[in-house]
């Protein structure tokens, strides 16, 4: 079976991160959400894969060279000027013979278990088409998929109006026949018309029970990391790493090639350290951190709950707490994200004009790729820093 | 539903037989056999029962053959009797047949066939077949050719396999209408109604289309066509996918799958006919006090009975549980003792009916296993027709066993007349509507319960709080959690709660209140006096009600609404929401949700 992957869309909702990269490049617990999709894609024994790509493509495209090697036959197909789902599923019309069923998966979804390995056993129980759904634990999240006993969608509403519904969500995997495309194009195009006209002709559900997560703003980077990481069996330090002495190591932990681990830091797994990374002298380090390639920490400094991509470097005695750092962030020394409020209500996200509401007690900052903060900054819970965004230190002590 | 499988291979196959005959055990379990080849005669072997059961007692495995069919039954219609068990065998002992399906037009044949001089053992349609290949081998001296004509008289469904002394190294199989499949291995061939009867073995399969039957060896397989004789090259199925899955209908567990299929199990209840109901209606009128019994989640049935009696016939019928019965009840020849099982197998529920024959007291149960022991010793028995449950935690059982309690009560309170026949036929309406609301709960609350249930699922104390009819709910919720997720929940009556456990409410104390329709005026009153009750002790209240939303502002810490619904219908509305909750519970916290620990379905020992 071939499968296709959904990573066109640019995001809006995900900045200031998906300003610079398509969602499927965001890179938590030491890999992408696409090789994460790749990879169970491979287990569940599919190889010809088809990513919709568009918004800044060349990062996908290069992602895409460099597991050419993989026993995996990736190409892609550029959505172009078109908008919407629906359209980005059309360009790969021509790549599914008639009569051919196909894998459709949006690349913004994250399961640490094999989503795919289930959906294809479904499709086999029913021999039709299937679609995934799960129930989400968010609020916001639910749509509507009516079912009956024998699990064949009866019904299909993916914004539900009314609060008295809440039901199993679409977890944006199917399985489809070629006969889609037309369909599709029937419908102007409109993915939910289409699927709703699926429906009618005969679909199935296939439940998925473990974790699943759309990801739509960026506090769900973090939940992510988790996902990822709840899901470590062992803990794997590379022979090439460095670990100095009096170093305290718990939970699982993943170190990986060349990192340099000083002494007198403190790991508290699960968490990951990437390729070339360094963690100075008595750095606190504790769960569900998730630290990049080539990144520097300086000494004294404490990291919880967050993701720091690529060669980000965070200066001596700071502290990131429940925040995403952006590649080649640089944070001065005695930097820090403040993640409450004084009375723990709910903290929002502001970003530009608007506001979003989390639910979340304890967050701190999204700081853009290669924003600049200055030494000695606090930074409020909630904000979000633009990418190239430069702010200049903090000193109580000046020439004036 | 039956299953059947067959094994031929090299070595001894009587292990691949049972595994692949109890992977099938799904589509029923309550009788069992199976026939060997052993040197050049056939061994049959059956009883009543489940597989595991029959294996054990009978010594299958003891037995070494290198080739054999199984079946495990499920009577929809027929007694479930030794003597009904499939295999069969022809009057010479040489052909033995197990079956799935049903032959419509075997009186004739069997008519036919008696005039010949065969006889039979049996009262099923299966019984003729062995014997038309015997007759028919009489004339053709090929096995083969006695099958095809044999398949020329047949007439309705069929999944069948023989195997003949005649020709003791190949496994014959037909198929029209019912599941067949081939499974082939290397040096060992399989068939059976669908592949979890081999799949630990092989993931080749070869698919029987209707009209086709098969001959398979250990080391060759062939396929023809009924009609023309003609073999037909079939492709090779690879099958990549568990049966585990494909048993649950892709459900990820069946306890979830049966929860689904309560609108069909209630509506095969609310079709069951006025006649046994009214039989027993009678009974219970007849006599001078009814017992009912019943141990664990159909205790509460019971319980849930005893109001509804009182409720709908102004009757008080005592619920006692089964395991205590014999040290309570006093029973006498005016006693009726109406008991309620599931397998009905349950050991003190049928130590309980043993003790009320004795005292001679007259017996009836409601039982989902045809054949099974209480069916078969009680005066009279109502069959709920939910089809096999395999969760251990039982739910569509429990539903089906509340509806025919209720009917029992309409039809008392009918007959008393307690109810006006409108009365009557307004709640019997109202019954009417219940799969379709299940059907809607189930589609449409789902997510609300899901979310709280994973939210709380860290909660260490549950208490399960109702009045009236909503207790028994309470209690059965309760039992859901703490079977299926390991977490302690204690149902209540809610006027209970003051007097003496309230002190035990702060905060870290979390209470579901199960709360009437508002129609239910005093009911519902005195039940959101008790949510009062505890929100003023810092409590956490989850409050399952059918009122609008915003009409209990900040009554509860979380609420879950239910559509509007009759009072009648509500208790079971409210015990699938019980269900799921503790399913969503037990999922969240990764339990083994079909086969609790320390727990098995059915309860045969003291």
């Amino acid at each position: 079976m071939k499968a296709i992957i959904l990573a066109a869309g640019n995001a809006p909702n995900l900045t200031p991160f998906s300003d610079t990269r398509p969602i499927a490049m965001v890179r938590v617990a030491g890999r992408t959400l696409f090789d994460n999709t790749l990879d169970l894609l491979k287990q569940s024994g599919i190889h010809d894969i088809f990513v919709v790509v568009e918004h800044q493509k060349e990062k996908l495209i290069s992602a895409m060279g460099e597991r050419d090697e993989d026993g995996l036959n990736l190409h892609y197909v550029e959505q172009g000027r078109s908008r919407g789902i629906g359209r980005a599923v059309l360009k790969v019309k021509d790549k599914i013979q008639p009569g051919e069923y196909f894998l459709l998966v949006y690349g913004d979804t994250l399961t640490a278990q094999n989503i795919f390995t289930k959906v294809q056993q479904s499709f086999h129980s029913f021999k039709a088409p299937v679609a995934s759904i799960c129930l989400p634990p968010s609020n916001q999240m639910f749509g509507n998929v009516f079912l009956n006993a024998q699990m064949k969608i009866t019904r299909l509403i993916e914004k539900p109006k009314s609060d008295n519904l809440g039901n199993y969500v679409l977890s944006g995997v199917f399985i489809l026949p070629a006969s889609f495309f037309n369909l599709l194009e029937k419908n102007g195009a409109n993915m939910e018309k289409a699927l709703n006209k699926t429906v009618q002709e005969g679909m199935y559900a296939s439940m998925w029970e473990d974790e699943w997560l759309d990801i739509v703003y960026p506090w769900q980077i973090l939940e992510a990391n988790k996902v990822l990481m709840d899901s470590w069996q062992t803990s794997r330090i590379s022979k090439s790493a460095t670990l100095e002495a009096n170093l305290t190591i718990q939970g699982t932990v993943v170190i990986d090639d060349g990192a340099v681990v000083k002494a007198g830091a403190v790991l508290e797994g699960p968490c990951y350290i990437g390729k070339g990374t360094y963690v100075g002298n008595n750095s606190l380090v504790r769960s569900y951190s998730s630290l990049g390639n080539q990144c520097s920490v300086g000494y004294g400094v404490e990291l919880k709950n967050c993701v720091v991509l690529d060669g980000a470097r965070i200066g001596r005695l700071s502290f990131i707490g429940d925040s995403v750092v952006g590649e080649g962030v640089d944070i001065g020394a005695g930097s820090m994200t403040v993640n409450r409020s004084i009375d723990l209500t709910p903290i929002s996200v502001k970003s530009g004009k608007k506001s979003l509401p989390t639910g979340l007690s304890k967050l701190g900052a999204f700081i853009g790729d290669a924003a600049i903060i200055g030494a000695g900054n606090t930074i409020q819970p909630g904000m979000v820093v633009p990418p190239g965004k430069t702010w200049s230190a903090c000193y109580s002590i000046t020439h004036r | 539903m039956c299953g059947i499988n067959a094994v031929v291979g090299m070595g001894n196959i009587t292990r691949a037989l049972f595994e692949g005959i109890r992977n099938l055990e799904y589509r029923g379990y309550d009788s069992c056999g199976v026939a060997l080849m052993d040197e050049k005669s056939i061994v049959i072997k059956k009883n009543i029962g489940g597989v595991e059961e029959f294996f054990r007692k009978e010594h299958v495995l003891e037995i070494k053959s290198q080739m054999g069919i199984a079946h495990t039954r499920w009577a929809t219609h027929g007694k479930v009797t030794r003597n009904n068990t499939h295999p069969f065998a022809s009057c010479d002992g040489r052909f033995a047949v197990v079956h799935n399906g049903i032959i419509s037009n075997y009186r004739q044949l069997r008519d036919q066939l008696k005039k010949e001089g065969h006889s039979f053992d049996s009262e099923t349609d299966t019984e003729v077949i062995p014997h038309l290949l015997e007759k028919f081998y009489k004339v053709t001296k090929s096995p083969e050719a006695a099958l095809v004509k044999t398949l020329h008289l047949l007439e309705g469904s069929f999944a069948i396999a023989f195997i003949s002394s005649y020709d003791p190294e190949h496994i014959y199989c037909a198929k029209r209408e019912s599941p067949l499949m081939l499974g082939i291995g290397d040096e060992i061939k399989f068939i059976g109604s669908d592949f979890n009867a081999f799949i630990d073995y092989t993931k080749n399969a070869v698919i029987i289309d209707d009209g086709e039957y098969a001959v398979i060896s250990r080391d060759s397989y062939v396929v023809k066509n009924a009609l023309t004789g003609q073999e037909i090259t079939k492709p090779i199925t690879q099958l990549d996918w568990d049966s585990e899955t494909s048993k649950k209908g892709g459900y990820p567990h069946y306890m979830l799958k049966e929860i689904y299929e309560q609108p069909q199990t209630v509506a095969n209840v609310l079709g069951l006919g006025a006649a046994p109901l009214d039989e027993l209606v009678e009974m219970i009128y007849e006599s001078r006090q009814t017992h009912l019994t019943g141990v664990g989640s159909t205790y509460y049935v019971a319980n849930f009975a005893k109001y509804v009696f009182a409720w709908l016939a102004r009757e008080f019928v005592p619920a006692t549980s089964s395991d205590e019965f014999v040290s309570l009840a006093s029973v006498d020849a005016d006693s009726l003792v109406l008991a309620v099982s599931q397998s009905g197998e349950t050991y003190d529920t049928l130590t309980a009916l043993k003790f009320a024959r004795e005292k001679k007291a007259k017996t009836a149960a409601v039982v989902n296993v045809m054949g099974s022991s209480i069916a078969r010793l009680v005066d009279k028995v109502i069959l709920q027709g939910s089809g096999p449950e395999i969760c251990v935690i039982s739910t569509k059982a429990v539903i089906s066993q509340m509806t025919v309690m209720t009917l029992l009560a309409l039809r008392l309170g009918l007959k008393k007349k307690v109810l006006t026949k409108k009365a009557f036929d307004r709640h019997l309406a109202e019954l009417g509507e219940l799969p379709a609301i299940i059907q809607g709960i189930l589609n449409e609350r789902s997510g609300f319960i899901h979310r709280i249930a994973h939210r709380y699922a860290h909660t260490k104390h549950w208490l399960y709080l109702g009045r009236g009819m909503y207790y028994p709910v309470a209690l059965e919720s309760a039992l859901k959690m703490k079977e299926v997720a390991y977490v302690h929940a204690e149902g209540m009556p809610g006027g209970f709660l003051k007097h003496g456990t309230l002190a035990l409410i702060d905060d870290s104390i979390y209470s579901i209140v199960f709360i009437p329709p508002r129609e239910d005026k005093d009911l519902h009153q005195s039940t959101l006096h008790c949510v009062e009750e505890i929100r003023a002790r810092a409590g956490f209240v989850l409050g399952i009600h059918f009122d609008e939303r915003g009409k209990n502002k900040d009554l509860f810490s979380e609420e879950l609404i239910l559509p509007p619904v009759s009072p009648l219908v509500a208790p079971f509305i409210q015990l699938v929401i019980g269900q799921l909750f503790s399913y969503f519970t037990a999922t969240t916290l990764k339990r083994n949700v079909d086969k609790p620990r320390s727990l098995a379905k059915s309860v045969t020992v003291g």
